[in-house]
């Protein structure tokens, strides 16, 4: 891997005002306020159905971090991410189903076959221009529907996959309560928000925001375009594997919709557009805004006998992003509140 | 004393568009610590020469040779680490990065065993006169410090010969005597070969040793500013009707 750039050759570092000191500060102290809290929650008076949800959303952050790394900051527009959380959830579950080997390696598994398969992906479209590589994706997914739905033996078809449950079980890393889940989802959203500012100030991370900005000028500076967007493209890759193993945990269940369908899709990629592409803090408060709004509003919805709201409410709050707040939450909005914090 | 070697050699470079014919035949060379002139009209394929020897195309025929090696098929970014720079016609920078990691970005790209990145960065900041716009965006810099950051990435890390196209185009007087200034340091002081695309032939006629002549995609004259100035091939063909802008 890469060695992060020593402090001089950063940005930002060399003369950080005071009030940019102060702001970094305050964002962390919020940022350690919001975990703390996270972290308390199977503690205070809050029922299971609260802290399910809030599993959900951190685990759509974590997985819209994934999406962040290739999309936001290596500018490839993957449409189609869902195939390396499909065959995160599916490689999981049918070497626990089938063979009874625990998720725990099961996972490692998905993230390598992730690879595998982005290494093909991309080393068939990353020289072409960047369309190519987001039909490749759509591609994939298309493909992946078919083949997760003929292999009706390993992966039950069309109906899905459901994972033998086994109760309260550290080996099958299951749990009939969600708070198992809510340290673990919260540490993915941990690590992945650090390995994203990691990637940010390291020598790759400066690569692959030169190729997004402009790839002609990066080969004319030196950059390796072709291995950059790879490097960028399997982080992600692996990253949505990983994060789909804990998916897999938590759902049980993964059918070729959920897994390859283009609201899976969409929902990989809101947490970023929403929060703010490329920023480490995008996804997590993308994320957070979008699955508070959607548990609001289906609940909502139930009440009034309606389902499905959450679908036309990603619309919505896309729409909204896109027409008032293009560069995200954290770019547009909070962009003087954040003004030289790492964002 | 050795005769410098032959930093950069063109031999019959020819590409098309389509139809168009935008380089035939192209033949010249430029020798280490040269400082030569690329002139011609608009169109001459003074721009799509550069992309054919800095690998962001390719020819449709010929050679390019560097230091002696062919380098026709090397990939651009190959290229640039062997210390062949270029800045492009419209200034194209990292927008969404801050001077500093522009210049960095490049610099850690191609420095030496046992230089220091972050004093490799600090040095071109200054060399550029950059110190104080360095945690700016290219976006709230004036267009000639837009160049400057452009030169700077160039030449971050490792640089033998740099191509520049029109870097001195679009800045008011003062600001291309000073770029020029700098130019010529960077020439003598750390030994690059240059090579200038410009149409303001006044500036040029100044800090060129050579002009190289480009005209309806090929070569017309190779000489000193003034052997091509007084060439009657010259005249007739393009700086008959621009002899003032010589002056
Ligand atoms: N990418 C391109 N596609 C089609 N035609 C091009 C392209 N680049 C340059 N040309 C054509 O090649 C010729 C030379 O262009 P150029 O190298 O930009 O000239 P100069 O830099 O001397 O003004 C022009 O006729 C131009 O229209
Ligand atoms: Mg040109």
């Amino acid at each position: 891997m890469e060695a992060a750039l020593p402090e001089s050759a950063r940005g930002g570092v060399a003369k950080p005002s005071s009030e940019a000191d102060a702001r970094r500060r305050r964002a962390f102290i919020y940022g350690l306020i919001a975990f703390l809290l996270v972290a308390s929650l199977p503690f205070l008076p809050v029922n299971n159905y609260i802290i399910a949800a809030v599993v959900r959303a951190l685990i759509f952050i974590s997985l819209g971090q994934a999406w962040n790394v290739v999309a936001g900051i290596g500018g490839l527009l993957s449409l189609g991410h869902g195939v390396f959380l499909g065959i995160g959830c599916y490689t999981t579950g049918i070497l626990f189903n089938q063979y009874g080997i625990p998720p725990w390696l099961g996972v490692w598994v998905g993230a390598v076959l992730s690879l595998l398969v982005a290494l093909v992906m991309g080393s068939m479209t990353l020289r072409m221009r960047g369309v190519f590589f987001a039909l490749a994706t759509v591609a994939a997914s298309l493909a992946m529907v078919q083949i997760s739905r003929h292999f009706v033996d390993l992966t039950g078809g069309a109906d899905g996959l459901a994972l033998k449950f086994f109760g309260n079980s550290w080996w099958a890393a299951q749990s009939r309560t969600p708070a198992p889940f809510l340290y673990a989802s919260l540490a993915f959203v941990t690590l992945y928000y650090w390995i994203t500012r990691w990637i940010l100030n390291s020598k790759l991370g400066l690569e692959m925001q030169a190729v997004r900005d402009d790839e002609v000028a990066a080969a004319a500076a030196g950059v390796a375009v072709f291995r950059t967007k790879m490097l960028g493209l399997l982080v992600s890759a692996a990253m949505t594997a990983l994060a789909a193993g804990l998916y897999m945990q938590f759902y049980m269940a993964i059918d070729p919709e959920a897994a390859f369908g283009l609201s899976q899709a969409i929902q990989l990629q809101l947490p970023a557009l929403i929060g703010g592409l490329g920023t480490a803090w995008g996804p997590i408060i993308g994320g957070a805004v979008m699955i508070f709004l959607s548990e609001v509003t289906n609940w909502g919805g139930t009440k009034i006998g309606v389902s499905g709201v959450d679908i036309l409410v990603y619309g919505l709050m896309l729409l909204v992003v896109v027409l008032y707040a293009p560069k995200g939450i954290v770019g547009s909005v909070l962009r003087n509140a954040m003004k030289g914090a790492d964002r | 004393m050795n005769a410098p070697a032959v930093a950069l050699e063109v031999r019959n470079i020819a590409r098309n568009f389509g139809g168009v014919v935008a380089l035939r035949d192209v033949t010249f060379s430029v020798r280490e610590g040269e400082v030569v002139g690329l002139i011609g009209p608009n169109g001459a394929g003074k721009s799509t020469l550069f992309e054919i020897v800095s690998g962001n195309i390719r020819p449709s025929g010929g050679r390019v040779a560097y230091f002696g090696r062919d380098c026709t098929t090397m990939a651009s970014h190959l290229r640039r680490r062997a210390g062949m720079c270029r800045t492009f016609q419209k200034v194209r920078l990292f927008e969404s990065m801050t001077v500093r990691q522009n210049i960095s970005v490049a610099a850690s790209q191609c420095l030496p065993k046992g230089r220091d990145l972050g004093e490799e960065v600090n040095n071109i900041l200054a060399q550029m006169r950059l110190e104080h716009q360095a945690e700016r965006r290219p976006s709230e810099l004036t267009l000639a410090d837009r160049k400057r950051v452009e030169i700077g990435r160039a030449i971050a890390g490792h640089c033998r010969l740099l191509m520049l196209d029109e870097s001195l185009s679009g800045l008011t007087h003062d600001e291309a005597e000073h770029l020029i200034d700098e130019i010529m340091q960077l020439n003598r002081a750390r030994g690059i070969t240059v090579i200038v695309v410009e149409h303001v032939l006044s500036v040029l006629a100044a800090m060129v040793q050579r002009l190289v002549v480009l005209h309806n995609a090929t070569v017309i004259a190779d000489g000193t500013p003034s052997e091509v100035a007084h060439d009657p091939v010259v005249i007739e063909a393009y700086l008959g009707t621009k002899q003032k802008a010589l002056r």
